[in-house]
């Protein structure tokens, strides 16, 4: 039973921790640092 | 007289047709569709120099063809490509299917034989992506991981390709050898230039072999194609119908004297017309009126393997389709 509960505040403190982890952390931040330029005609010569 | 036969008419067929009726020096083309009130649409579109005829892959080649081209569904290729062989006529696919790409390149024997190129994947990825790692490979001393992502399917047969691909496992080149990856799925997010941007993609084999013929002796190649979004089921309905758009990321890592970088490739446009454009850029090269696109050499080649990139850019460029580089550093 004594193991049980332990199991349960793991579980429960995993979860807030998580929570945490997912509100707090980055998220929609496109993975580079630059932008797009079209090729022009000199650069095929 | 430049004659040229272009069989299949669907998506890419006709947009392929109006770049080859545009093109200078080819004089007459012939279009031949499994279905005759499309042929005969595309063809009265075309004007005077267009001529549809009655043929069926098979039958062999009419007489004054001397060059095809093959914008047809999975499969069809084959024979047609057979038929020029025999005919000892250069023939240009825009097949993206992996079994007909590879049933194509195993045809290289008999079109050394008789002195044909078959020039295979001539579409958006394979096709323009394997000319983008050929124009990268001479900008370092050596390319060893090259990395294709594609959005966007150009018509029916394309968005069935599509569909049997994503359902396969996919595999990767890794020192030359293409391994089937355990299981299927692996999806990643892939940045294509804007207004596409974020699109998840999942590893798949189609092409993968014609990355070799671009770069030969790559440590790592894979190629990643993005499911297509279902188009929306209420009203009112998008007046552009969703998954023509289409957009192309080539991602290639080599060593420039000491130091190892990435370059960049992007492409967005009508994944038909693109797939088109280059479809009859390649065959307008391999026909000899345009002999500075591809060089002419017997047997079956990825385009990549073939192309002499900068020409071929620039003659894209000039059709509208153009390509663009991402300039900034990535970061992981």
């Amino acid at each position: 039973m004594r193991a049980f509960r332990r199991g349960l505040i793991v579980v429960f403190v995993a979860g807030i921790a998580g929570m945490l982890m997912r509100v707090r952390g980055k998220g929609g931040v496109p993975p580079t640092n630059g932008g797009w330029r079209e090729l022009e005609a000199p650069e095929f010569r | 007289m430049t004659t040229a036969l272009l069989v299949g008419v669907g998506a890419v067929g006709a947009r392929a047709a109006r770049q080859l009726i545009e093109t200078p020096g080819l004089d007459r083309l012939l279009i031949a569709d499994a279905r005759p009130s499309r042929a005969a649409e595309v063809g009265d579109a075309m004007g005077d120099r267009a001529e549809i005829i009655d043929w069926q892959p098979g039958m062999g080649l009419p007489d004054e063809v001397d060059v095809v081209a093959c914008a047809v569904p999975a499969g069809d290729d084959i024979t047609i490509a057979r038929d020029a062989i025999e005919a000892g006529v250069s023939c240009v696919s825009a097949s993206d299917d992996t079994v007909t790409i590879q049933q194509l390149l195993e045809l290289d024997d008999a079109a050394r034989e008789c002195g044909v190129s078959i020039i295979v994947g001539a579409g958006l990825a394979p096709g323009l992506s394997d000319v983008l790692v050929r124009h990268a490979r001479d900008s370092f001393d050596r390319i060893d991981d090259v990395n294709v992502a594609r959005w966007g399917a150009a018509g029916a047969a394309s968005a069935s390709t599509l569909r049997v691909a994503l359902a396969d496992r996919g595999a990767e080149l890794r020192d030359g050898v293409i391994g089937e990856l355990r299981k299927r799925g692996g999806e990643e997010l892939v940045w294509f230039p804007d207004p596409v941007d974020a699109r998840a993609c999942e590893p798949v084999a189609n092409g993968l072999e014609l990355l070799s013929h671009a770069a030969p002796g790559l440590s790592r190649a894979s190629v990643r194609y993005a499911h297509a979004e279902k188009p929306a089921r209420g009203w009112p309905r998008r007046k552009d119908p969703i998954n023509e758009w289409g957009a192309l990321r080539v991602e290639v890592w080599g060593v420039r004297g000491s130091e190892r970088e990435p370059m960049v490739f992007g492409a967005i446009d009508r994944t038909a017309t693109a797939a088109g454009t280059v479809l009859a850029v390649a065959t307008a090269g391999i026909s000899g009126v345009d002999p500075h696109l591809i060089r002419r050499e017997p047997g079956a080649h990825g385009l990549g393997g073939v192309v002499e990139p900068r020409a071929f850019l620039a003659e894209l460029a000039r059709r509208g389709l153009k390509v663009a580089i991402f300039e900034g550093v990535p970061v992981a």
